[in-house]
């Protein structure tokens, strides 16, 4: 290979070529013209290669594997982490909210007459303690269901309704039952409600909103299936269950139970001021703990309100 | 709950032909969930009726040496006192599983020597099979006994698993899903779902047929109340040898098992049998011990409420105080038993009855739930109560009580409180279809109700009879008038239904007998209004997104219920707090007031783990008594950012500031005020708080840390979100203006009083550029004291200044510099250095 200095002595020689064109037969100078700059292109290409060889003898290798140059302070990128939990019910209310339903969030402290009177449970039903209700002295109740906050949903959105519209609203919240704390149980977890009310209103038409839902959320069609279930509040009452995503290893078989829904009460509707003569309505609700503990593979739900960093950071 | 699928099969013929896989599946997705599928079948595998034909004692043993026909003669070495030749006994052969140890430790038998004698398999005790508790000796097995597979009688070399209908699969039920079912808590309302489901009719056959009859005396019977009790029935009989059990193994111990109870007695085991299969709870009181409590000659029934505190001994030795909202049944006003859940101990039954008053009624669920909870009795009789017996049953079921148990009648009574009535419910089938989104016609759906015991009546419909809404094209010309699709129905409901009350329970057994999975999916019409999500939402994640994916801090949840030791450590007042009465542990006892406190007890366990640098944060729901309720009459909560780093005031104060400059405010108007205290964990001469928006920041106090074990400086701010929301500054599009003129950089540095205000020095460089019109930014360099000058400090900035109209001469910078100088030591008494 050429030195940079035996490079630019061609060039200077061959600057010099130029000065003969005006020698040359006009009708030749511009093919001579053409074969200069082409010999010069080649020579600067050669002088640039030539330039970079040298220079790169110079370049000290490195260490790709290394976290830093010897000697130096390693790079720390500090990463902060936001709760699965929370990213999760994101993602759901994402696809609410492109489905076309509002979102109106729960609340931690409530009553017996959201958490189960206006909710059609008799009072002093058995149905109520399934629930296992924690109770503050006055009597208030930090709720067990999202459902609590129906009968709010219903009266908030009955205008939409009244201006030929629709009750199309989803409520997530944080819930608490009763019960002792293990790997698999918490007494502390979120739940996101839906509540849909319209003229015509029907079965299929949950049937397919729900499918829908857990679709987009684990990006492929997914079967459905459905078992009785019992709700006072709905009627019919349905367990809806899907087929296990591909994600989360399924292979066709095998179900997971998602949901509890069914066709609103007439009495839950006329309790807050809806004609259950003219408007139809359905509502489900579901957990979001369990969502993240499939996707991320989580063995014990107790991380979740841990607070270690340990869990945290891995995500 | 444990159902036998061969039970439901003896009831429904059809469902033999179906395989049980297919049963199960379509009991799961239209009756209820099942939770376990049991197999028997290979379980009693390998298990045989023999004769024990020769018998000897092994000498110095308590074993006899024992030759049994299989048919085949085989040796077996049993130690049961009750071994003899010629009783037939249960063999487990060689190579099987003992049934007790089946699905655990599957202990399977070989031949082995015992005491130097081979011995085949073993002769089975009650509890090896896994059908009782009994190991007081071998089973026996009745001669007479007939195989109920064949139906001749029982010879040695049977298969255990078929004289005994043990090839079987037995079905855990969900309870809580059919807690508004309570015919299907016995066997023959299971079985007549699983009818409807396939879709053929039920025959009730015997059951629910023979009514009680009037025999010998009425029993004076006094209900206090029909709400507590609708009605009362009872059969007082002969019997002999109440206590006595059968001493063979036999087919009524099986049936028991299977539902995971025991054969105890005659009178018990027919009481429970009718139990599990018609789901009414029957309950047998000595009636002379009846008559004794009461003083009287003849019985004095009486179902009433019990007084607060009256004593009542039950059946299980304990003495309860009752409460007003127990029910009791007494005699002559005393009481004898806790109704519906359990008998007491002045007139249990006992070897030396001779006359038992048998007892079918029905009682308020409410109040039973309430007794359930109150005094922790959980029996397979009080969870059927609690779903609501229909009253129309007792009689029946009591007149095969009284067949079963073959005993002298002596006397009966029968008070109907509140008369048990159907419920009949107009609907038409277009209501049905169009609330379930299908196009059953009526045809199906009278059929699917008839199959279950609904009495069905189309009284009008297609264009002939009309359609209450007034619109017939659904119906066409050809159809009868009976069966178009707007069809009215009156459907009147058996009385085993006593949860049908409103068209909507109509239209749940049609869609669910006919399977919610038939019904085509479909979507709502949107009208095209977009969806909003609240703005608190959206200011909640874009939090999220600032303080995790920029500022480096994690996001926690923490509970909701905090100690009031911890609200004490931190200085809160537990008072004034939400306290829950029923709480898991005295961790979890306070609806918490801020987040702060929960955060640094999450930063202590970290610190703990050896993480040293990390910042926390939450954003919850926290509220307290004196925030008083809202419209709604339930307490006022608020949504609260608590953000807590391990570090000083500074550290936190460049998170916050970043925050909010994120959110839109202008950071450089925050007021950094003294300190409000309006958090007690916050040191007050370390924090600030900012008016607007209300913040307070700070370093939380040295004692506090200590208390919680937290040696490092932990600072922390928390804001109500919903205030903070109010005060976030609209976005306008600016005017950028970027300057074409090149800018000038000069560092600062002035001297000033220890105790002057940071801020008051920056002001006084900054105003001089304002007044001058220029544009400028003043970054802080640094702040330094000297060692031992306790009274001034240095502090440099770095200020980079331009014109939006020229390029600065550098006459003009010089001036500008002077002025600064001047301003400097005016304002704030300090000297450029």
């Amino acid at each position: 290979m050429q030195t940079v200095e035996e490079i630019k002595q061609k060039i200077k020689a061959l600057n010099a070529e130029y000065a003969k064109i005006k020698d040359i037969d006009p009708s030749e100078r511009k093919a001579f013209g053409q074969e200069l700059n082409k010999k010069r292109q080649e020579l600067e290409k050669a002088l640039q290669d030539a330039i970079d060889a040298a220079e790169s003898e110079s370049v000290e290798p490195l260490d790709v594997t290394a976290p830093a140059a010897n000697n130096a302070e390693i790079p720390v990128i500090k990463q902060g982490s936001k709760h699965p939990l929370m990213t999760e019910l994101n993602r759901i209310l994402d696809i609410y909210v492109k489905m076309g339903f509002n979102v109106m969030e729960a609340r931690q402290l409530d009553d017996e007459f959201h958490m189960f009177e206006s909710l059609n449970f008799p009072e002093g039903h058995p149905a109520r303690d399934g629930y296992d209700t924690f109770r503050t002295e006055e009597g208030f109740i930090p709720p067990a269901h999202t459902s609590t906050m129906q009968h709010r949903a219903l009266k908030q959105y009955k205008k939409d309704l009244e201006k030929g519209g629709q009750i199309a609203v989803v409520i997530p919240g944080r819930v608490f039952r009763n019960e002792d704390v293990d790997a698999t149980h918490e007494h502390t977890f979120y739940q996101c409600e839906g509540v849909f009310v319209s003229k015509d209103a029907t079965m299929g038409q949950m049937l397919g909103v729900l499918k829908r839902l857990f679709e987009e959320y684990y990006g492929q069609s997914l079967k459905i299936k459905t078992q009785p279930g019992y709700f006072p509040f709905t009627e019919p009452s349905l367990e809806l269950l899907i087929e296990k995503p591909k994600s989360l290893g399924g292979k066709g078989d095998g179900w997971l139970e998602m949901l509890g829904c069914g066709m609103i009460h007439p009495n839950v509707l006329k309790m807050a001021g809806i004609d259950p003569t003219k408007y139809k309505g359905f509502a489900w609700g579901g957990g979001i703990d369990r969502l993240a503990i499939l996707k991320y593979g989580i063995d014990d739900i107790r991380y979740f309100e841990s607070g270690k960093l340990d869990f945290l950071k891995e995500f | 709950m444990r159902i036998s699928l061969n039970e439901i099969k003896k009831l429904v013929k059809e469902a033999a032909e179906v395989d049980a896989d297919e049963i199960i599946k379509l009991i799961g997705s239209r009756l209820v969930e099942v939770e376990e599928k049991i197999d028997l079948a290979p379980k009693y595998a390998g298990i045989y009726i023999v004769k024990v034909v020769e018998c000897e004692a092994i000498p110095e043993t308590h074993l006899h040496l024992c030759q049994i026909e299989t048919p085949e003669k085989v040796q077996v070495v049993c130690g049961a006192p009750n071994v003899r030749a010629g009783m037939l006994a249960v063999w487990v052969a060689p190579g099987s599983i003992v049934p007790q140890t089946y699905g655990e430790e599957n202990f399977k038998l070989d031949v082995r020597k015992l005491r130097g004698y081979e011995s085949h398999g073993m002769l089975a005790a009650i509890d090896e099979l896994d059908l009782g508790d009994d190991h007081e000796g071998i089973a026996e097995i009745d001669p007479s006994l007939k195989n109920q597979q064949t139906g001749e009688l029982v010879k040695p070399g049977d298969s255990f698993a078929e004289v005994f209908d043990l090839n079987d699969i037995i079905l855990d039920i969900e309870n809580k899903s059919l807690t508004h079912r309570p015919d299907c808590f016995g066997l023959v309302g299971f079985a007549r779902e699983v009818a409807g489901i396939l879709g053929v009719e039920f025959d009730n056959g015997n059951w629910f047929a023979n009514d009680l009859q009037k025999v010998g005396e009425n029993v004076d019977i006094t209900i206090s109340d029909p709400k507590i009790c609708q009605r009362y029935s009872c059969a007082v009989l002969e019997v002999k040898d109440a206590l006595e059990g059968d001493k063979y193994l036999t087919p009524m111990d099986i049936f028991l098992a299977k539902a995971d109870m025991r054969g105890i007695s005659k009178i018990v085991d027919v009481t429970n049998y009718l139990m599990l299969m018609t789901g009414q709870p029957l309950h047998a009181f000595d009636y002379d011990k009846f008559l004794a409590v009461g003083g009287a000659s003849t019985a004095k029934v009486g179902v009433r409420l019990a007084t607060n505190g009256e004593k009542l001994q039950l059946l299980d030795g304990k003495t309860i105080d009752c409460n007003e909202n127990d029910i009791v049944i007494t005699s002559n006003n005393i009481p004898v038993a806790l109704a519906g859940a359990m008998g007491g101990a002045s007139t249990e039954i006992d070897a030396s009855t001779s006359r038992v008053l048998l007892e079918s009624a029905t009682f308020s669920l409410y109040n039973l739930r309430k007794t359930q909870m109150a005094h922790g009795i959980f029996s397979e009789a009080i969870t059927r109560f609690t779903k609501g017996q229909p009253a129309f049953q007792t009689t029946p079921v009591l007149a095969d009580a009284v067949a079963m148990l073959n005993g002298n009648v002596v006397a009966t009574g029968d008070e109907v409180a509140d008369k048990p009535e159907s419920t009949v419910v107009k609907i038409t089938t277009e209501e049905i279809n169009s609330l379930l989104g299908t196009s059953y016609d009526t045809d199906l759906i009278v059929k699917t109700l008839s199959n279950v015991g609904f009495t069905v009546n189309v009284v009008a419909g297609g264009v002939a009879g009309g359609t209450p809404d007034g619109r017939s094209e659904a119906s066409t010309a050809g159809e009868s008038a009976t069966t178009g699709p707007a069809a009215t129905l009156t459907v009147k409901s058996p009385l085993w239904r006593t949860d049908i009350h409103i068209k909507e329970d109509i239209i749940e057994e049609v869609g669910r007998l006919l399977g919610y999975d038939n019904i085509p999916l479909n979507y709502p019409t949107k009208p095209f209004i977009g969806a909003k999500t609240p703005e608190l939402l959206d200011l909640k994640n874009k939090i999220r997104s600032i303080l995790s994916d920029k500022l480096n801090a994690h996001e926690v949840l923490t509970y909701t219920f905090v100690s009031k030791n911890l609200q004490e450590q931190v200085g809160e007042d537990p008072n004034d707090s939400y306290e829950i009465v029923n709480s898991i542990s005295p961790e979890l006892q306070r609806f918490r007031q801020t987040i702060t406190p929960s955060l640094l007890e999450k930063v202590r366990d970290n610190l703990k783990s050896g993480y040293k640098d990390f910042s926390l944060y939450e954003i919850n729901q926290v509220s307290k008594q004196s925030y008083g309720k809202d419209e709604d009459g339930v307490p006022q909560l608020y949504t609260h950012l608590a953000f807590v780093t391990v570090g000083d005031f500074y550290k936190m104060k460049a998170n916050l500031v970043a925050l909010l400059k994120d959110l839109g405010f202008d950071t450089k108007k925050l007021d950094f005020r003294a300190y409000d205290g309006h958090f007690p964990y916050l040191e007050s001469l370390r924090s600030t708080t900012i008016t607007t928006p209300h913040i307070c920041a700070g370093e939380v106090k040295k004692p506090v840390l200590k208390r919680l074990k937290i040696s490092e400086t932990v600072s922390a701010f928390e804001i109500s979100l919903d205030d903070l929301i109010k005060e976030i500054p609209e976005i306008h599009a600016s005017t950028i203006n970027l300057s074409k003129f090149p800018s000038v950089e000069r560092d600062i540095t002035v001297k000033i009083a220890a105790d002057t205000p940071f801020s008051a020095a920056e002001k006084a460089i900054e105003d001089v550029f304002v007044a001058s019109d220029l544009d400028v930014s003043i970054q802080p360099v640094s702040l330094y004291q000297p060692e031992g000058d306790t009274k001034n400090r240095n502090l440099s900035f770095h200020v980079e200044f331009k014109s939006t109209k020229k390029t600065l001469e550098s006459a003009e910078i010089s001036a500008i510099m002077e002025k600064v100088s001047e301003n400097v030591k005016q304002a704030v008494g300090a000297e450029i250095i």
